[in-house]
Order: structure tokens, then sequence, then C-alpha cells
């Protein structure tokens, strides 16, 4: 019993570290964006306007400009400014038109979350089935075609492998519409009827990725002692696999989950291009090009944090199924 | 050594790799003896089909499309193989000074390197390009830092393993600086590994400039890339497809390329290590 409180303290003081890391992973992240976009490039007026604009514009304006929307102040206020209205989850305006950056990009994101969660939803259990398959004939030809598809699978760049799903099935074949129609509105079913394209590109990236990944957290679990010792003492092959193998196996998965979320935003907002998806990707370079800094602030850190949570998430995961990891 | 090349050479695809990667060397290095006509000049009407004198037809604004493909590769390879050499060596050198100097350098640099790999790498892009401009010196700078994190993990991991052994504890005693025993005690000892993460980077660094062209984010026109091609012919997909084909497929087989043969390499090597397991 004694130990078991012990076990149970070392849980809590481990979960207690990979929220304070996390938290400090956003705060720096969001200190990060702001040095990127608002200091180093001068400020956040500079960065919006073009440099014909600049020129075009007397000084005193210019100057006038900076006072109103406070950018002459120093640094370090600035900066507080900007983490405390993040902590209030308030994402700021547009310099120009003043509209609620939040309001801009809430849409947008949902569409792109979507996509992420149709994704994984399908790509985890393929890639968890492929990799165990694969690991399991390990050097025999299932394995080698497994390993070979996959990393074709994951060197293809999204923009490709979405080109050509359109090339074949949408204008040689005509199964399905070449571009989404849809309104960033929408409801989800409707840009998800809509998507099956979309959703396939990504679903490829992601199960090539994934599966390697699984594949050899499942070779080592399979050749190691603990694995051996199970078979010694009679237990079914297919128990020793999906019961005690997989679950070591997913520990270095899970490790790379930060790499894989972060992937797959990248492969989402390229694939939103290909197939005019109505999410963040779209606006991303709306926002570009319109030099709408906060915008893009706005879903570099959205999307960040999403990442990190996802790796939080991955996180309590290892400690689960890992005790060596609640060891202080 | 020759046990090396025959274990290689066993596997076929390590040999498509190496094959592949060649060619495309070759090709970029020997392009501007190779290409028929001037890529930048407008040659003949937009979207002129193929015949003998354009081999591959015209571009939308009529320029001739081979000579394009031809020199499309270099300026995304002399991205990718510069700011990949860069993130391998900066990346293997600050990896190794974590491990080295351990306590709060190490925290910070850990620190990090968890933040950037937060960062989705085109969203990381958008923020440079937003403030610095689109430029390809920037481009080389941001790919660099990007694909460093990776190889910073790598070569800490690797660096605290060199940590415990005797000859480091031997410079040490001696009285050998920081850096001398950085550079020439731990980094010669990592040298495999950063050459393996050196083409890993270089092929992720290659997917990521050409996505970035297609986003037009990356190189800007009118600099022959394939990435800008693949964007520019969508809009002529349905009657002119090879307009995409051709420079989908270059950019394809370049990577698939460098990624087999690096997986040939790795394997021959018996290096167990980063089977597959290299972020995008």
């Amino acid at each position: 019993m004694e130990c078991f409180e012990h076990a149970k303290s070392n849980m809590l003081r481990a979960l207690l570290r990979r929220v304070a890391l996390s938290l400090l992973t956003l705060v720096m992240l969001a200190t990060f964006v702001f040095l990127a976009t608002e200091v180093l490039p001068g400020d956040a007026l500079d960065v919006t306007l073009s440099a014909d604009e600049m020129s075009a514009m007397p000084p005193q304006r210019l100057a006038a400009m900076k006072t109103e929307l406070g950018l002459d102040r120093p640094v370090a206020v600035r900066l507080g400014e900007f983490l405390w209205g993040l902590a209030h989850f308030d994402l700021g305006r547009t310099l120009i038109s003043k509209v609620a950056v939040s309001q801009i990009i809430a849409y947008p994101m949902r569409n792109s979350l979507l996509l992420a969660a149709t994704t994984l939803l399908f790509a985890l259990p393929l890639a968890v089935f492929l990799g165990v398959c694969a690991a399991y004939a390990h050097r025999r030809s299932t394995d080698k075609w497994v390993s070979t598809l996959s990393l074709i699978g994951y060197s293809v760049p999204e923009f490709v492998t979405g080109t050509f799903l359109v090339m074949w099935l949408a204008v040689s074949w005509a199964w399905f519409p070449a571009t989404i129609t849809a309104d960033t509105r929408a409801t989800a079913m409707t840009l998800l009827q809509a998507s099956p394209l979309v959703v396939l590109t990504l679903l490829i990236g992601s199960i090539a990725y994934l599966t390697r990944l699984l594949r050899v957290g499942m070779v080592d679990a399979l050749s190691s002692d603990f694995v051996e010792r199970l078979r010694l003492t009679g237990i079914p092959e297919w128990r020793i696999v999906w019961r005690h193998a997989l679950p070591a196996a997913a520990i270095p998965t899970l490790s790379a989950m930060a790499l894989y979320a972060a992937a797959l935003v990248s492969g989402i907002v390229v694939v939103e291009l290909v197939f005019s998806y109505p999410g963040v990707g779209q606006e991303l370079v709306r926002a570009i090009s319109k030099r709408e800094v906060h915008v893009i602030q706005a879903i570099a850190i959205t999307s960040a944090a999403i990442v990190v949570a996802m790796n939080f998430l991955a996180d309590i995961a290892i400690l689960a199924l890992d005790p060596r990891t609640r060891q202080p | 050594m020759s046990r090396f090349f025959r274990h290689l050479l066993r596997n076929p695809l390590s040999g498509v790799g190496i094959a592949l990667v060649g060619l495309h060397l070759v090709v970029a290095l020997a392009a501007p003896w190779l290409i028929p006509h001037d890529p930048y000049q407008l040659k003949d009407l937009p979207f002129a089909p193929p015949d003998t004198t354009y081999l591959l037809g015209t571009d939308e604004i009529g320029r001739d499309f081979l000579s394009r493909v031809l020199i499309g590769g270099r300026s995304c390879l002399l991205v990718a193989l510069v700011s990949g050499a860069l993130a391998a060596l900066g990346g293997g050198l600050l990896g190794l000074f974590a491990a080295y100097r351990g306590g709060l350098w190490d925290e910070v640099i850990s620190r990090v390197v968890e933040m950037k790999i937060a960062i989705p790498s085109i969203l990381f892009v958008s923020l440079f390009v937003t403030g610095f401009g689109q430029s390809v010196v920037v481009l080389v700078l941001v790919i660099m830092l990007i694909k460093m994190m990776g190889v910073i993990r790598t070569a800490r991991a690797q660096g605290l393993v060199l940590m415990s052994q005797g000859f480091i504890i031997a410079a040490k005693l001696r009285g050998e600086s920081a850096s001398r025993i950085i550079v020439r005690e731990m980094l010669p000892n990592i040298l495999d590994l950063l050459g393996v993460e050196f083409a890993l980077r270089t092929s992720s660094a290659l997917l990521l400039v050409s996505t970035l062209s297609f986003l037009g984010l990356g190189l800007s026109p009118p600099t022959p890339d394939w990435g800008l091609m693949v964007h520019d012919g969508l809009q002529s997909i349905r009657s002119q497809p090879w307009l995409i084909l051709v420079p989908a497929g270059c950019i394809t087989s370049l990577v698939v390329g460098i990624n087999f043969a690096t997986e040939g390499v790795v394997d021959a090597f018996g290096m167990e290590y980063a089977r597959g397991v290299a972020g995008h």
C-alpha cells in the first residue's frame, strides 16, 4: 500500500513537471513569435506597410500613427501586453481594419482541425496495423514491401501527391471534384463530403510516417528479452504482440508526436491550397499577401499550441505505459 | 570497406537511390551545357505542344519547358545542400556543447529545441518571410534553423554517451579547453552520424524548399524551380498535364533517391540509428 502511494506521488510529480514544461514552452513560443515579427524586422507597422507605402508617407504622419497604435513604447512593455492578451485568449485586432483576429481565424481553424481529426482517425489504426505486420515479418517480403512503400510515401511532397490525385481521380476519371467550393462556414458534414481527396492526400503521408515509426519500435520490442520470456511461458502469440509488445512499441512513436503533429499542420496548409479548402492554410497565404502580421502570428501561435497540447497528451500516455519514466 | 560496398549493393533499393542521386547531381552540374534553349527567354506561343525544336513544348508564357526542367533543380538543390550542411555542422556543435556543459546550458538548449519543434515548418518560414522579406539568404538561414533542431537532439544524445568515456575524461584532466575538447575530441567521433544527418536533412530540406516554392513562399519567379513549375502547371492541368508531371517527377525522384541511398548506407554501416525517424 505504501509502495502504491509512493508510485502515485511519483506519477503526480512527473505530471506536474510536464504541465510546467508545456506552459514554459508556450510562453517561449509566444515570445519568439513576437520577436521574429515585431522586434527584429522593426515593429508591426513596418511589417504591415510595404516599402512603397513607407517611402510615400511623410515621417510625421508615420510617427503619429505609431504613437496612436502604441508602437513607440519600449519592446518589453509591448511584449508584456502581447503575452497578457494571449493569457486571456485575446489574439488582438488587425492593425489597419481593426477586426478581431480570433473572429478571422475561428472558422478556418475549425475547418483545418476537422481535417486533422479525420486524418488521425483513419491514419492511426491503419499505421498500427501495417507497422505491426511489417515488424512481425521482419526482413521478409511483407516487411520489405511495407518499408519501401512507406519510404516512398514519406518522400513524396504533399503538393505532388495532391496534384497527382487531382489529375488521376478528378480530371481523368471525374470521380471527385478537383477543387472545393464549400463555404468557410459550411457545416462539418458538408465540408467532409466535399473533401475525400484532401483527406486521402493527408492520409498517404501520415500513414507512411507513422508506420515507419511504429515498425521500428515494434521490431525492437519483438526482439527484446521480455517478449522472449513471455513466449517461453506459453502465452498465445497474438496476445504477446497486441497486449505486450505493442504498448512498448508505442513509446518511441508517441515521443515523436510533436514532430508528427507539426508535420501534419504543415501538410494541411499545403493540401488546403492545392484543393482550395477553406482552412488556415488559405487564410495564412491571404494574410501573408495582405501583410496582416497579427493574423499570421495568431495562426502560428494557435497551431503551435495545438502541437504542444498533442505532445503533452503523448507524454502522459508514455507516463502511463512506461513505469521507468515515472522515476523522479 | 569492400564488405561495406558489398552490403550496400546487395540491397537493390540503395543502388537505385544512389543512381538517382548521381543522375540528378550530374544533370544539375551540367545543366548550363545541356539546355537546348535559354530558359528565361520567350521562344514561342504559350502552351505550344511538344515538337522537334521544343521537345517538351513551351510553358504558360512561351519559354522552352525542357530547358527550364533541366535547370530547375539547381536552385532548390543548392539551397537544400547549403542549409543541410550548415544544419548538420551547427546542430552537431550545439548538441555536443549542450552535452559537454550540461546544467543550465543544456536545459536552455533543450527547451529552445522543443519550442521550435512545436512550430510547424511552413508557419515558421511564414513568420520570417513576413518580417524579413523573401530572399535566398533568408530562405537558407530559416531552413537551416528548422533542420538544425533534430540534429541538436541526436548529437546531444551521442555527446552524453561520449562524456562518460575515458578519452574525454583524460582530455578534461589534461586541462584542455571546452572548445578544443568539443571540436577535436568529440566531433570526430560523431562524423558518421552527422553524415547521415546531413543526407536526411538535405532530403527533407528539398521537400520543404519545393513546397515553399509551390506555395509562393520560397524561390521566386522567374527562377526556374520544380515546385514553382508544378504550381504554374495547375492552370493547364487538363490540356498540358506534362507541365505538372515532369517537374513533379523530378522533385519526387530526387527526394526518394536520397532517402533510399541514405537508408542503404545506414543499413550497410549497421547503424540501427534513425531508421525512418527523420523529421519533415
